[in-house]
């Protein structure tokens, strides 16, 4: 903000309004207040600071993708805590506990606060001025690189910082945009472009009288778990919708479903291709498929598709007899079905349940079409890594810049993308706080904090039209040398293309620029300025748009004949791991909220565990908390075991995000880090990480260890009637008083 | 609570806490109504609460040894009876617990120094400045929602600057010292404070608690028990729980509402809703 050319007089006026109002509210009735006294403050505060008074203004949380709305609650100039925007059709004026724990990135103790230039084995703080020189010798006016020998790899990006970097490696002749997700959604956005023409369906939740799914965890990890959530309230008012989840290791959703069945890793497609063999059965159903393909699904008979998925054979005609008699239903496909050998295949047979159910155009539709495609985030896929991995062992990668994604910890060991790091000459990494990867790298830019910064986000899943999301700074830049990614992008292109970029001073200037080219797309009768201002002080700029249509591609169904799951003598575990809605990758372990927030389904903080279940356990003689060494073909990692029924059993699952060794003192020590004895297994059909495609073995170690965990001696209510659960043909929703709109 | 002011006020003291229509005629009891149905367990209320009533982070190593210090938690259950089922096909249980800010507090009486008594809006309070540790309070509350300060955590919970973070209307505890949670006292005192000012009561949807505003999925409801208009109180009202009753007759047994160890005699002041399971599923 201070960098900025905008008046801080102006910039607040705009939205310190309800801080002027509060101020007379707040003084009680006094003798100053009746003006019969006149007194005289000591220190003098700033415009529009209210001391004692919290403002609360609008911006944009950067913790995930989704693009929430947020108010930042600020007093005395300092940013406090972050709420919900209600004007957010995203957020709905909600927000999660990663959201939360964005104020901790910004006035985290271990944050980058100057940039560092490395010197031999270290790194050096420098002044900007230096390392400016550095980056602008290399990646300036003069520099010769093109196409391939610069690479820009970042996570997720939307908005106009995506755009700026794209201009940037334009500018040098390349298009080397490396998008890397750990968790990349690729199979699954593959799978659905194949059989609706669209990556991301819109869900409509709460338009479905029943939710089969198979391992999509919308409530805790998927694309916008805020809207989910929001969407979830409605479908369980009346009247009351069911869910069905299937998947090997329960997630939150799992762990909120009607009915959970624990399903063999990998085998979903088969229980997919059962229920529709059996839905066929209804004459409903039985031209619902081409011919060739009700065929195909012959085989596909409960007995077969039980012994394979160690799923109840009378459990899938019945819930093929749900299906056809809730109606709509939604069926939805999830990481941990999508992330095998056969990922794709699996998708896509759940898809075909959905086209059997006819629920296209009821409970999934398009995306709308919206005017700004171009800030709409490229996706992250394993594939763009190992592309760029292979760039980088060849040589032929001279610069590499790094922003949003920390690969050196992420990557599985046989991606050895820290070791080949050595053979890029000039690397550079754009964080707010040292990790893995950027200790890695020559030169190392301290950025603003998301709650610092200026930007514009549009997020990959949009629930209805487009929402323009505005992030704007909470409070002052809490260390002087620290700068924003975009301001950074701006100086670059300053050198590249002068011409073009002269007139912006700053990102600001830039993106208001933008924003406000982009005004008769909202038809907005307002003068520049106050729209600019409307935008500022609302944080969104929505855009009503009809839902688009989704294909129905039967073709891109295959379906062989069924095939059993992989077994192994030597490893004789399917190694499922969980993503934790708080820590995902690994990129929020630096955060003290989110590592004293216990794992909701086993209670577990400040650790790794490995999930076994009890009967499992009681076999091998394993108690909880015996130190368990978990071996894949390419690593070994020791944790403590947890005996959890939640889980198949043959199927040992551990979480992801912990282990690092260079992300502060928070993160650092804490747990082990299970990306790294992920087996090199692939998707058949996208080349992607099949990342539950893993098999273990485990050995116990002879030592034992108290858990780390919040959950008393039980985890049962013996009897004392602590959560009660009504059914749901007793409970009358529809005579309730609810908060949630129907 | 001075020997002059407990002589003085002994007849108003002694009374038998709740009794019907204790509130009636007054401007404020708070309370509220979690719906078990809503909740999925993911902890946006829990960080909630950390962020505005600056809870310590207290470390593994405290963590290991129960101290967190959680004002509100998310206990997750797998079992109604004594046996663990071999899979919960029913998914899990997920239960918030906090002060259930009891009309009748098990914790109050047994105080040493009336650190923890009754306010008039009828919050369970806690006055950090009398308390001495003895941990009686926790010791006797049935629920477990109370947190003792084991350690001095202001010298090390908020490295700098982490410490700016802090919310300026909540005091940080020190050692020695038992907490919990206040129905966001701080946010309900601006707002009354607002409201008298203006004339007023506080408005239906005017003040909220940390958990409750955070929660994606609105399971939690906040309000004025005494303001029969509110939400909170026709919730409390459609589904049969009186607060000053410790056994609800019920004319419609399909009304979910229930309070947890009522047979206790504590008469919480949060109702519970039953969670709801499609058993045909």
């Amino acid at each position: 903000m201070s960098s900025s050319k905008i008046d801080r007089r102006d910039f607040l006026r705009v939205l310190g309004i309800s801080g002027a109002a509060a101020t007379l509210a707040g003084c009680g009735n006094t003798s100053i207040e009746s003006g019969a006294e006149l007194v005289e403050a000591f220190v003098q505060p700033e415009d529009f600071v209210v001391p004692g008074i919290g403002v609360y203004y609008a911006s944009t949380c950067a913790q995930c993708g989704s693009g929430c709305g947020i108010m930042g609650r600020v007093r005395e100039g300092r940013v406090l805590k972050l709420e919900g925007n209600p004007k957010s059709v995203i957020s709905g004026g909600k927000i999660c506990g990663l959201g939360q724990a964005a104020v901790q990135v910004h006035y985290n103790p271990d944050r980058l606060t100057k940039p560092m230039l490395r010197e031999g084995d270290s790194l050096k703080t420098v002044s900007w001025e230096k390392a400016m020189g550095v980056l602008t010798a290399r990646l300036g006016s003069g520099s010769s690189l093109s196409g391939e020998q610069i690479a820009f790899l970042t996570g997720e990006v939307s908005g106009h910082q995506k755009v700026l970097l794209a201009n940037f490696l334009e500018s040098f002749g390349s298009t080397n945009h490396v998008v890397y997700d750990a968790l990349s959604p690729a199979v699954g956005h593959e799978a659905s472009k194949a059989v609706y023409g669209v990556e991301q369906p819109v869900l409509q939740i709460d338009k479905a009288r029943l939710i089969l799914s198979f391992g999509n965890d919308f409530l805790g990890t998927g694309p916008s778990p805020v809207h989910m959530a929001a969407q979830y309230a409605r479908f369980r008012k009346a009247p009351r919708g069911t869910l069905i989840q299937v998947e090997p290791r329960m997630t939150l959703t799992g762990a909120n479903a009607d009915r959970w069945y624990a399903i063999r890793p990998g085998t979903e497609g088969v229980l997919a291709l059962g229920i529709a063999h059996s839905l066929l059965q209804h004459p409903e159903y039985a031209h619902s498929i081409p011919q060739e393909l009700a065929a195909a699904l012959k085989p596909y008979d409960k007995e077969t598709v039980a012994e394979i998925t160690g799923i109840n054979a009378d459990a899938i005609p019945h819930i093929a007899s749900l299906l056809w008699e809730k109606s709509p239903s939604l069926v939805l496909s999830g990481p941990s079905a999508e992330g095998h050998v056969r990922g794709f295949s699996n998708a896509t047979a759940i898809h075909l349940l959905n086209l059997i159910l006819d629920n296209r155009g009821k409970t999934l539709q398009g995306q709308a079409n919206h005017p700004f495609p171009q800030l709409s985030p490229a996706f992250g896929s394993y594939a763009a890594l190992t592309r760029l991995n292979q760039a980088m062992s060849a040589g032929k990668c001279q610069a590499l810049l790094i922003a949003g994604c920390n690969p050196a910890f992420t990557a599985p060991t046989f991606v050895p993308f820290a070791s080949n790091m050595s053979k890029v000459p000039f690397k550079v990494a754009f964080t707010t706080q040292l990790d893995e990867t950027a200790r890695q790298c020559d030169l190392v830019l301290p950025l603003l904090s998301p709650l610092e910064d200026f930007g514009t986000h549009v997020a990959g899943y949009q629930p209805t039209g487009v929402e323009l999301m505005i992030q704007q700074p909470l409070m002052e830049k809490l260390y002087p040398e620290t700068k924003g990614f975009g301001d950074i992008l701006i100086d670059l292109l300053k050198q590249r293309k002068p011409d073009a970029y002269k007139a912006f001073p700053d990102y600001y200037s830039y993106i208001k620029t933008a924003v406000l080219k982009a005004k008769p797309v909202f038809k907005s009768k307002e003068s520049d300025d106050n729209f600019w201002e409307d935008a500022l002080r609302n944080g969104v700029l929505d855009l009503d748009l009809p839902a688009a249509q989704i294909d129905a591609k039967v073709s891109a169904i295959k379906v062989g004949a069924p095939q059993a799951a992989e077994t192994g003598m030597q490893y004789p575990f399917y190694f499922v791991p969980s993503v934790r809605a708080d820590l995902r990758d690994g990129r929020h372990a630096n955060l003290p909220w989110l590592q004293e927030s216990p794992d909701p389904l086993t209670s577990v903080a400040w650790d790794s565990w490995v999930e076994i279940h009890p009967t499992t356990a009681a076999q091998m003689q394993i108690r909880e908390g015996d130190v368990l060494e978990v071996q894949s073909t390419t690593g070994s990692v020791r944790a403590k075991a947890y005996l959890f029924p939640g889980i198949q059993p043959d199927t040992i699952s551990m979480p992801l995000g912990q282990g690092h060794t260079g992300y502060g003192r928070y993160a650092d020590g804490i747990g082990v880090n299970p990306f790294k004895i992920l087996d090199p297994n692939f998707d058949e059909q996208t080349g992607e990480l099949a990342m539950y495609a893993t098999r273990v073995i485990i050995k116990k170690t002879g030592e034992n260890a108290k858990m780390i965990k919040d959950e008393g001696p039980t985890t049962l209510q013996q009897g004392r009637k602590l959560v009660v659960t009504m059914a749901a043909d007793q409970a009358e929703l529809a005579k309730e008083i609810t908060r949630v709109a129907q | 609570m001075s020997l002059s002011n407990l002589i003085k006020n002994w007849s108003t003291l002694r009374v038998k806490r709740p009794y019907e229509d204790q509130y009636k005629d007054k401007d404020y009891k708070w309370a509220m109504v979690i719906d078990l149905d809503a909740c999925t367990g993911c902890n946006a209320c829990t960080t909630a609460c950390y962020a505005e009533n600056n809870l310590p982070v207290v470390g593994k190593e405290a963590f290991s040894k129960g101290q967190a210090m959680h004002w509100i938690r998310i206990e997750r259950y797998w079992g109604e009876g004594d046996e663990l089922p071999k899979f919960p096909d029913r998914g899990a249980q997920f239960l918030p617990m906090l002060c259930q800010q009891c009309e009748s507090a098990p914790c109050e009486v047994v105080c040493p120094v009336g650190a923890t008594h009754h306010t008039p809006d009828g919050l369970n309070s806690q006055v950090y400045n009398r308390c001495i540790g003895s941990r009686y309070c926790s010791a006797n509350c049935p629920y477990k929602v109370r947190y003792f300060n084991w350690w001095q955590y202001p010298e090390r919970a908020w490295p700098n600057p982490l410490e700016q973070q802090l919310n300026p209307d909540v005091t940080v505890r020190s050692k020695g010292v038992m907490e919990k949670c206040t129905f966001c006292v701080q946010r309900l005192v601006e707002a009354k404070n607002r409201a008298r000012t203006e004339g007023r009561r506080v408005e239906d949807g005017e003040v909220t608690t940390a958990c409750a505003q955070a929660c994606p999925t609105s399971a939690i409801t906040f309000g004025n028990l005494a303001d029969n208009k509110s939400q909170v109180a026709k919730m409390w009202a459609r589904q049969q729980v009186d607060l000053a009753k410790d056994k609800q007759e019920k004319s419609d047994e399909n009304m979910r509402g229930y309070r947890i160890f009522e047979d206790l005699r504590t008469y919480p002041s949060i109702v519970y809703m039953e969670r709801i399971r499609d058993l045909q599923a």
